[in-house]
């Protein structure tokens, strides 16, 4: 609150060619997380332009904006997101009713989805009674669920032990092998090693990746 | 987002918080239960009312007056003006050819005169004595108005009177010491009774005149005053009104005192009141009356209602709280909804579905609750009301709380609409909310 603003984002310009798996590194507050909502279109820019697939993002309505979410985009987070009331089947379902699918497509669509991430045992737990990663992994399958151009996954780790987190970061490579464009944000420097593209930040500006490792290899200052 | 789909989440939503729904939901089963019963309460009391009323008069006829011109007389004129020629014709006699006048009527079906005996008159049958109204009336058959015999006739003839179902009881012996038991009603049918009229003389003498008369037919219990009344043909009783006021009465040019029109049925009633007053006449219905009491009963409806409202009111807020809260709690939720495509309106329509959903709920509740409550109450109030009828000699009630059909689906509907519009707010808030700082929200 008060009256400092903050520039989470700064002259921050970038492009994300289709069919990549693009790793947005960064300390805490370097803004990754602002630049994946706004890409998303979940968040807007007091400044700027945002292109999606040829798509100004920057100047759509709230109902336009929702529409491009629903057709467009996936969305992984670091605290899963599940609705805690419904059943995994139910959670990776849950978009497509905004989309106005029947239900009987729903339930045949998220059953594939769930076998895809080695869950079709548990469609009906609810996420309470999953563990972190396999929680993940319905959110994975919710992602997917209306066949995103881009998936947008933020820290998707960052709840997970590094097994989990190394299945879920495999099934993220899998998707962008089976053709889709993926962006992850973390700042865990493993999973650099499935990314075609990487994008480092510094307090919200894009900087190379030298200079990236050599203020991360300097002391914190006092 | 399918309606289908929509409604599914609102359910699956309340039902993931019963507790709270439920809670919430009794102020509404408390505010629609009230509702229902004071409203039903009104509409019993109404019937009750309409019941006593039923047979007051027959709701067919129509009672009709000379008209005084703008006299002190209180004219009723709906339609207004009366026409051309009304102004200079001042009076309006209800001469035979007026009876004609009023006999062309559309759905009229009788048109039939009718005097009272104007004369000090006892009627007396053996010890006992009445004071009881006599009438002559312009039909020789008392079917004419409606009315029915319960032994006997009821053609009117010379020499011959019909009297009404309580005319009997009302005759009582005068020389009765106080104490003394007093006899049972005579049975009148087919007995001789005697009818003395009296006037005096210029010196203050009186001149009494004697007639006696077979009781031809005794009516059935109308509920009306023909019950307590004595039929003859009219002629009869202008022969006794002449007799006793010294005068000599040509109907065709003083008009009789009162016709009763009779129509078809009884929602011919008013429009034919209408015209008749458009004639120039004065006319009345126990219709107006009736009307009158029904006003009465629907503005207490309403008070009534407006006091269930009032506690219905109070739910309305618990609601606005209750999705308020739930909003609060399910910021990120709100935020995940709007992150896989829902729009603001998707969101708008599932909390406003939630808190009508409670409104419904509660408004189940309490219709059934009210619904119940009365019906216990009709138990206990007949019982009562019976007891106080028999004491009293009045029709004991049939029904004391009475809900029509239309009163649930109205405070269902209505409590839905409390329902969503105390949510209006709550939801407005969620279904503006910015995504990003939605799931942001700790
Ligand atoms: N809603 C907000 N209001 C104000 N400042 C914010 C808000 N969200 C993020 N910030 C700030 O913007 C910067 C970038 O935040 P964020 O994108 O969440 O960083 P990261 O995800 O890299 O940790 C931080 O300094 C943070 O404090
Ligand atoms: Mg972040």
């Amino acid at each position: 609150m008060g009256g400092t603003t903050v520039r989470a984002l700064d002259g921050v310009d970038i492009e994300i060619p289709e069919h990549t798996f693009t790793v947005v590194m960064g300390p805490s507050g370097s803004g990754k997380s602002s630049l994946l909502y706004l890409l998303g279109g979940l968040d807007r820019p007091t400044a700027g332009e945002i292109i999606v697939n040829g798509q100004r993002l920057d100047l759509m309505d709230e109902n336009a904006l929702a529409l491009f979410r629903r057709k467009t985009m996936g969305f992984i987070f670091q605290s899963f997101n599940l609705v805690s009331s419904m059943s995994a089947l139910e959670n990776v379902a849950f978009p497509m009713q905004f989309a106005g699918i029947t239900a009987s497509q729903r339930n045949e669509k998220s059953k594939v989805l769930l076998t895809q991430v080695g869950l079709a045992d548990r469609s009906d737990h609810k996420p309470s009674e999953l563990s972190g990663g396999q929680q993940q992994r319905v959110a994975v399958a919710r992602a997917l669920i209306n066949d995103p151009l881009l998936i947008l996954a933020d820290e998707p780790t960052g709840n997970l032990d590094s097994q989990s987190g190394t299945t879920v970061m495999q099934m993220l490579a899998d998707l962008h092998k089976a053709g889709r464009t993926v962006l992850v944000v973390t700042h865990d420097a493993r999973m650099t090693r499935f990314a075609t593209h990487k994008i480092f930040l510094l307090d919200g500006r894009v900087v190379s990746e030298a200079e990236y490792q050599s203020a991360a290899l300097q002391p914190l200052q006092p | 987002m399918k309606f289908f789909d929509l409604l599914r989440l609102v359910i699956t939503n309340l039902n993931r918080r019963k507790a709270r729904v439920g809670l919430t939901a009794i102020g509404v089963v408390i505010g629609t239960g009230a509702v229902v019963i004071l409203v039903s309460l009104a509409i019993g009391l109404q019937m009750n009312a309409n019941e006593q009323l039923y047979g007051i008069g027959d709701l067919s006829q129509i009672y009709v007056y000379p008209a005084y011109g703008g006299g002190g007389e209180v004219f009723i004129s709906p339609r207004g003006g009366g026409g051309g020629g009304g102004g200079t014709q001042d009076i309006k006699l209800l001469t035979n050819s007026a009876l004609q006048e009023l006999g062309a009527l559309p759905s009229v079906v009788a048109v039939i005169p009718r005097e009272f005996l104007q004369a000090n008159s006892v009627i007396s049958y053996k010890k006992l004595q009445t004071y009881t109204g006599m009438f002559g009336v312009g039909t020789n058959d008392l079917a004419d108005f409606g009315l029915k015999a319960e032994q006997g006739t009821t053609q009117l003839s010379r020499s011959t009177i019909v009297i009404g179902s309580r005319v009997a009881q009302n005759f009582m012996d005068f020389n009765l010491r106080p104490g003394q038991e007093p006899p049972p009603p005579p049975d009148l049918y087919d007995q001789q009774i005697q009818l003395t009229i009296f006037k005096y003389d210029d010196q203050g003498n009186e001149i009494r005149k004697n007639y006696s008369f077979r009781v031809a037919g005794v009516l059935s219990e109308a509920g009306s005053e023909a019950d307590y009344s004595i039929y003859l043909p009219l002629e009869q009783v202008k022969v006794m009104n002449e007799w006793a006021n010294n005068t000599r009465i040509n109907y065709n040019k003083t008009g009789y005192n009162e016709v009763i029109v009779k129509v078809e049925n009884p929602d011919k009633t008013l429009e034919v009141r209408d015209q008749i007053i458009a004639l120039g006449f004065q006319a009345n219905t126990m219709l107006d009356f009736v009307q009158g009491i029904n006003n009465f009963y629907q503005i207490l409806q309403v008070v009534l209602g407006g006091v269930g409202a009032i506690a219905l009111l109070v739910a309305a807020i618990g609601i606005a709280n209750t999705m308020a809260m739930s909003i609060l709690e399910r910021t990120r939720e709100i935020g995940l909804m709007k992150a896989v495509g829902a729009t603001n309106r998707d969101v708008l329509s599932l909390f406003l579905g939630e808190a009508a959903g409670i409104g419904f709920i509660g408004g189940l509740g309490g219709v059934l609750v009210g619904w119940l409550l009365g019906q216990m109450l009709n138990v206990v109030a007949i019982v009562y009301l019976a007891q106080q009828a028999a004491q009293q000699g009045g029709i004991p009630p049939s029904v004391a709380v009475y809900t029509p059909i239309w009163l649930p689906i109205f405070v269902l509907a209505f409590s839905t609409f409390i329902g969503m519009l105390s949510g209006l707010y709550p939801a407005l808030r969620a279904a503006t909310m910015i995504p990003v700082l939605a799931l942001k929200y700790e």
